[in-house]
């Protein structure tokens, strides 16, 4: 049962993986100096690595915003939000899973009576202004950059692109490791506050209660890579970002950097050591930052090729999708309330000290399966790389015989 | 990653290669017509034979490099135009050679008054096609200086196309000592030189537009 409740976030998480994998490699897979079967190992590697390593701090913040505290609210809230989602890409209006969490949340607040925090709403909303810009920003200074080390370095065309090529594919996991560390809060935030689940301790490393839970969320987004991202990186990386490839790269890298930036506590303290304010840990929109840094090369190139019906598609669908979310979020939990019978979960008075939820788990058998789970993970990761690099392999010599014959034969 | 170094300096090597084919074609191009019009043509079969080579080579060069670039998905956004002005260089030398085979089998009476012009002429158009390869060579290295150097094909090119005008007017206005036909054959040779530098502009038009493309 406890599974079957997670089933709304491991759907977001495929949602999630499904498109917004498609913002770290799209550029470069549409571009085709990538392939999809690389960008798709290297994204769901990283992701997964990203989400256990460095997805606490976005959760905190959503906690903040509304401490779900009932499983079934947890459950209806995801799939609140994996269903806004879903309708609005539908209609083919730009959507932000960030943006429909927050709205779900603030749904299940109004809901059950919870007061929505103001200062942790305003961050999170600043967030959704500051992240494009700063990725704008940084899109922008990393692109001057480039251009400056491409016209000092005198480098030839193709050698340069050979560093374009590996530059792609290492930003683009560090792309995928951030949107790990930041969006993970959206497939598997609403779950932390009620799951407790034994730590599993592994020899060299040992994975908490949170990280068992962004384990999950990050396969999810794995699976949504592997299975649905193919299409939407080739439409991304053809028909929305007509980007070079030094482009792609420098817009791939601003947005990985945002997204770090936001989920990095480390940084944050560091910030904070040497007297700056602290960096809001917040889940933003890889796809709104993304949208930022087109647009800061685009001001940078001249502003002439600007798509400003695309700006407001965008600027609609910032304001649609929370609201959208927060009535799906608030209706489902009325339906699930009082025609299921499903605890979504009480109000808490302000100065109480929050109790551990009723449906908290401390299951020993999810632990023993997400022990097999880990086990199976690291095999079948093995198995995978295994296959793919012979069968690399046998191309490349079938390939070279190829070659070989043809040209002995032209003499 | 390392068969990726190993190809990408393969195929530089390669690009290098088929330049220099065109570069040395359009050298030997120059002095196989002086060989010709001294009437030295041992020294004009040689300089065909080594023409004809360095066609041969280019076009292995041509569909060696297309060949790399598609099997290893190099330069995805700007192969078709690369692979495009290799086929517009190439055409230089396949022109070159046509019209040394020609002047080989067809063996045109060029009277020696004519001499000077024709060598002009082929310096000339010649000029055209060697101001092009450092052009081509810079859209690989340094895209923002391939305009200013593609001045000097044009420059060229019009100059081919006012002696070549000159000539054909001496042709057929101040020569009387050959007839309408020889008169005839020589147009066809002029236009045979000319076509080397109407060549170039080709390129460099294609080529001026790639140059805005990569820097844009």
């Amino acid at each position: 049962m406890i599974l079957f409740f997670l089933t709304s976030g491991l759907f977001l998480g495929w949602s999630l993986g499904a498109n917004d994998a498609a913002n770290v490699f799209g550029s470069a897979v549409g571009s085709k100096m990538v392939t999809f079967r690389k960008a798709a190992i290297i994204a769901s590697a990283a992701v997964i690595i990203g989400a256990v390593i460095q997805g606490a701090g976005g959760s905190d913040t959503l906690g903040k915003l509304g401490s779900v505290n009932a499983i079934g609210g947890s459950f209806t809230l995801s799939l609140a939000a994996a269903l806004s989602v879903y309708m609005m890409t539908r209609f083919s209006l730009p959507v932000s899973t960030t943006q429909a969490i927050v709205g779900a949340i603030i749904g299940w607040n109004l809901f059950t009576g919870n007061r929505t925090d103001p200062a942790t709403l305003s961050k999170i909303v600043i967030t959704w202004i500051s992240g494009p810009a700063l990725g704008a920003l940084f899109a922008i200074l990393l692109f001057i950059l480039l251009i400056a080390f491409k016209k000092r370095s005198g480098m030839h065309l193709i050698r340069f692109e050979s560093v374009i090529r590996s530059g792609l594919i290492i930003v683009g996991a560090f792309g995928a490791y951030s949107l790990g560390a930041n969006n993970i809060a959206n497939v598997m935030g609403v779950f932390v506050p009620v799951f407790k689940l034994q730590d599993i301790d592994l020899g060299i490393i040992s994975l908490s209660s949170d990280q068992q839970l962004f384990l999950f969320g990050g396969i999810a987004i794995a699976l949504g890579i592997l299975t649905y991202s193919k299409k939407v990186m080739e439409t991304v990386g053809t028909n929305i970002f007509e980007l070079s490839s030094e482009s792609a790269m420098v817009v791939v890298l601003a947005q990985a950097l945002v997204m770090f930036i936001f989920s990095s506590s480390g940084l944050s303290s560091l910030f904070v050591k040497i007297g700056l304010p602290p960096i809001p840990m917040v889940p933003v929109s890889s796809t709104q930052i993304i949208v930022g840094c087109v647009l800061g090369i685009g001001l940078y190139k001249g502003a002439r090729n600007i798509n400003f019906k695309l700006l407001g598609e965008i600027a609609l669908g910032w304001l649609a999708t929370p609201v959208i979310a927060g009535l799906f979020a608030y209706f489902s939990l009325f339906f699930m309330k009082n025609i299921f019978s499903v605890n979504v979960g009480y109000s808490i008075a302000e100065g109480t000290v929050i109790q551990e939820p009723s449906s908290i788990t401390t299951a020993t058998d999810l632990s023993a399966i997400m022990r097999y789970l880990l086990l199976g993970i690291i095999i079948a990761g093995f198995l995978t790389i295994a296959f793919f690099y012979f069968l690399e392999r046998k191309k490349k010599r079938e390939l070279r015989l190829s070659e070989e014959k043809f040209w002995k034969n032209l003499k | 990653m390392a068969l990726f170094t190993r190809t990408t300096k393969n195929l530089i090597l390669k690009i290098d290669e088929f330049f220099d084919n065109i570069e040395l074609g359009l050298l030997v191009f120059r002095e196989a017509i002086k060989a010709y019009l001294e009437k030295d043509m041992a020294a004009f079969a040689r300089h065909l034979q080594k023409v004809d080579a360095l066609e041969g080579n280019a076009d292995n060069l041509q569909m060696s490099i297309e060949n790399e670039m598609i099997t290893h998905s190099i330069l995805p956004q700007h192969r078709e135009e690369v692979s495009k002005l290799l086929e517009e260089l190439d055409e230089i030398i396949d022109s070159i050679k046509r019209s040394l085979y020609e002047l080989n089998i067809e063996l045109p009476y060029i009277p020696s008054s004519l001499n000077k012009d024709l060598i002009s002429l082929t310096e000339t158009s010649a000029n055209a096609g060697e101001e092009l390869i450092p052009a081509a060579r810079a859209y690989f290295k340094a895209p923002y200086t391939v305009r200013e150097k593609l001045l000097k094909v044009y420059y060229f090119e019009k100059e081919t196309d006012k002696i070549g005008h000159d000539t054909k007017k001496r042709v057929f206005q101040e020569i009387k000592d050959i007839d309408l036909a020889q008169k005839a054959h020589l147009r066809y040779i002029i236009h045979h030189i000319e076509n080397i530098s109407d060549q170039a502009q080709k390129a460099a038009d294609l080529l001026a537009g790639m140059a805005i493309k990569i820097v844009m």
